[in-house]
């Protein structure tokens, strides 16, 4: 479970990126991040990974905090940033080692991991070359491979379909459905709103750092007594906050 | 040099120098922040400065006094070469085949030699910054000391804007040569480090077997008892030295304008021929994916496959894979631990020891004494001084540039993570300690007592170093970079390490004077020791202290 509670956030004095944010993503959910470039959704997950500080406000993952309980807090999310170029000097094998250490991942456990992932990505016959010479989809599939190696409750993904061939990103979806029907969480960001409408439990809108609608598709179209598609509505709902 | 040159210069310096300041900006004032960089950048300008100012002043006047006052010009024409030519080898490989721009530069319809020739200007405008304060200040204060007219002024702005040019042209035109070979090569970073070494090789091997050349006793004699007379030494160590220090000192205005107008067409024609041989050449080793890696479907070995490691090794061994599969990082960072103690010693110390046939100086029964604290002095001096080109810590931070953050979403205390990469600084500046250590020793006899306490001594100087350089780059990182290179050349951080090692030889100095009377050789580096751990506690505690807001920029 992710709660947010109270956050506000600013770059620029007097100017508010975030503005007191609240948000309950429960357990057993898959919550879309949907808003325009520049809305403030990739500084919403900076401030729930702890890459960025709160100005006010708090962020608590599985009940600890963000603030107060870094570590603890940390060790209980999978995280998915916006860039996959990451560590390429290392291999594929090197850099899932790597993080299977930070985590404290036993030998069996990693092996087990590390071969269903790969291998369900197509990723499995690289792992021994520099990350430097895989596309970019293939850096994207790599790295959440990395995010979900210690096998998180809570998956926290930035625009995770980019770069994803359709087999991939298939995958990914299936996965994603897989581990909400198992009671876990997954928040992720996505400019696809055909991928939020059809899969999320429920969606967030934020637009110029305010969250302008929290809820399902359903109660979208209900409260706008309207039966359009999302992407109609959210550009209804984003260009009426213009 | 055409339109499109000009602007693809414009375009290439101004990409690389646009983020020397500091990662993001945002929260804070720019304007204030930029007028406070220009008085911080213009302040250690100020600093070197005076420190070459106060050196130059006391070698040209100590010159004068033997009538050998030119032989400052050429000492400082020669280090201006040696310094261009060395510095442009590491330099032009990388902004001339690895730089990123090259992915938007090649589809564009321009000729190979026009962008030889823009690539080849930033170059040497990077080289310009650094001939300003080694060249420029005391060329000048010469002129002051020597009461010269308008005329050596002007000549002197001639030659440091001329003479430059064909060091980067001679450094550039062997990586040109060989790169032209990467197309044979699968493992295109290997080549770059092997082609790198090789140039760096060939020039050093160049410039001493020139500067070996033979004088004869009666020769020596002469030039020692004629006004200026020595300076004819250095005439023959470079080809264009003989001009270069002929326009600025020889007696008739016009036998200088001649001189100065053959460096110049000299100049010109290597310039011409360099540009020819990069339009045939720059492509061959230019076009293909230069940022790709070795690709193969080797496959992996499942028994060590899966190796669990402990955290500290796993991130030291990721600090160091990181450092030794990437050339640039490798030749600037690592490399220098290696090569400097060997070259600058071996050189420095190879006349003595030619002097003395051969047989180590014998310096045991002098280390007793109270004035053997100068020998103390010297080799801390001398780690401290190799202490300062090892970059490891100081761009810890910049060279992961947007990943970063990652040290922040990691569930490993920031301090922890700040540890271990300062380590890899501390076991290269460990290296590099023991080595000088043993490069004296095969020079100087030593009593090994001695230098067990030195190499203890140094080795924590050394780890003094990596931390308050950690700081520098904690400070400002450099985050967004489009090619390895401007972390480690286009980033004014670097000038930090400088400066603290300056100050800490300065303070060993002080030191020594301070100490000389009344403590010997033994207890002054002890007394040294124990100061270093002092100041790592105190360096160290102030980073574990501020590490949050250190970690604020980056994101």
């Amino acid at each position: 479970m992710i709660k947010i509670e109270n956050v506000s956030k600013s770059y620029i004095k007097g100017k508010k990126s975030i503005d007191n944010l609240n948000l309950e993503i429960k357990d057993g959910e898959i919550f879309g991040f949907l808003g325009p470039n520049g809305a403030g959704k990739t500084t919403t997950i900076k401030m729930i990974t702890g890459i960025l500080n709160t100005d006010e406000g708090d962020i608590f993952i599985d009940g600890k905090s963000i603030i107060k309980q870094p570590l603890e807090a940390k060790r209980e999310f999978g995280f998915v940033p916006d860039s996959p170029d990451m560590f390429l000097k290392l291999k594929g094998i090197e850099y899932l080692n790597f993080l299977a250490d930070i985590y404290e991942i036993s030998n069996e456990k990693r092996k087990e991991r590390i071969e269903s992932l790969t291998k369900k990505f197509e990723i499995y016959d690289n792992l021994n070359n520099e990350m430097q010479s895989y596309s970019h989809g293939m850096r994207q599939k790599i790295i959440i491979c990395g995010a979900l190696l210690n096998n998180p409750r809570n998956w926290i993904l930035d625009e995770p379909m980019t770069g994803l061939d359709p087999k991939s990103s298939h995958d990914l979806k299936e996965m994603m459905k897989e581990h909400s029907r198992n009671g876990n969480t997954v928040f992720f960001s996505t400019h696809v709103l055909e991928v939020a409408e059809k899969l999320c439990d429920r969606v967030g809108i934020i637009n110029k750092g305010k969250l302008v609608f929290v809820g399902t598709y359903e109660e979208m179209k209900e409260k706008f007594k309207e039966n359009k598609s999302l992407e109609e509505l959210f550009l209804e709902i984003t260009e009426n906050e213009q | 040099m055409n339109n499109k040159v000009i602007s693809l210069t414009r375009v290439i310096f101004k990409n690389s120098f646009q983020n020397m300041e500091t990662a993001k900006s945002k929260t804070e004032n720019k304007n204030k922040r930029k007028i406070g960089m220009i008085v911080l950048y213009s302040l250690i300008f100020i600093y070197l400065a005076v420190i070459i100012g106060v050196f130059s002043n006391g070698l040209i006047k100590e010159l004068i006094e033997i009538n050998q006052e030119q032989m400052f010009l050429g000492l400082i024409l020669i280090t201006i070469a040696g310094f261009v030519l060395i510095q442009s080898i590491f330099s032009a490989i990388n902004i001339l085949y690895y730089s990123k721009d090259n992915e938007y530069i090649l589809p564009l319809p321009i000729k190979p030699s026009e962008i030889v020739a823009a690539k080849t200007n930033v170059l040497l405008i990077t080289e310009y910054f650094i001939i300003t304060i080694i060249g420029l200040i005391p060329l000048a204060i010469y002129g002051i000391l020597t009461s010269a007219n308008i005329f050596y002024y002007i000549s002197m702005l001639i030659v440091l804007i001329v003479f430059p040019i064909i060091p980067v042209l001679l450094s550039s035109l062997l990586i040109l040569i060989i790169m032209s070979f990467a197309k044979f090569t699968k493992n295109r970073n290997r080549f770059q480090l092997i082609a790198t070494i090789l140039v760096f090789i060939v020039v050093f091997a160049l410039s001493f077997t020139t500067s070996n050349t033979k004088t004869t006793p009666e020769e020596l004699v002469k030039m020692v008892t004629e006004a200026n007379g020595l300076v004819e030494i250095l005439k023959g160590t470079f080809p264009t030295l003989g001009m270069a220090l002929n326009g600025l000192t020889n007696q008739s205005v016009i036998n200088q304008i001649l001189n100065l107008s053959l460096l110049v067409i000299t100049t010109l024609i290597v310039y011409v021929i360099y540009i020819v041989i990069g339009q045939k050449l720059y492509l061959k080793g230019a076009v293909g994916n230069l940022y790709s890696g070795k690709r193969t479907s080797k496959k992996i070995d499942e028994t060590k496959m899966y190796k669990k490691s402990s955290l500290s090794k796993t991130y030291i061994g990721k600090e160091f894979k990181t450092l030794l599969k990437n050339p640039i990082f490798f030749m600037q960072c690592v490399l220098p631990a290696i090569l400097f103690p060997i070259l600058i010693i071996g050189l420095a110390f190879a006349g003595i020891k030619g002097e003395q046939n051969g047989a180590p100086i014998d310096f045991a029964n002098m280390i007793t004494d109270k004035s053997s604290i100068y020998i103390g002095m010297g080799i801390l001096c001398a780690i401290q001084f190799f202490l300062m080109f090892i970059y490891i810590s100081a761009t810890a931070i910049s060279r992961d540039g947007q990943t970063a953050m990652f040290m922040k979403y990691i569930p490993v205390p920031l301090m922890k993570q700040i540890d271990y990469k300062v380590i890899p600084n501390i076991i290269m500046t460990t290296f590099m300690s023991i080595l000088t250590i043993i490069m004296v020793e095969y020079l100087l006899k030593l009593p090994i007592m001695y230098l067990v306490l030195i190499t203890i001594a140094g080795i924590i100087m050394g780890v003094f170093q990596s931390y308050i350089s950690i700081i520098v780059d904690l400070k400002r990182p450099k985050l967004e970079w489009n090619s390895e290179y401007a972390v480690v050349k286009q980033n004014m951080n670097l000038i930090w390490p400088v400066i603290l090692g300056i100050l800490n030889i300065t303070l060993i100095v002080i030191l020594t004077l301070v100490c000389r009377s009344f403590i010997n050789s033994y207890i002054f580096i002890m007394f040294i020791t124990v100061m270093y751990l002092l100041l790592i506690f105190i360096v160290r505690n102030y980073i574990k202290n501020n590490v949050n807001k250190f970690f604020e920029k980056i994101y």
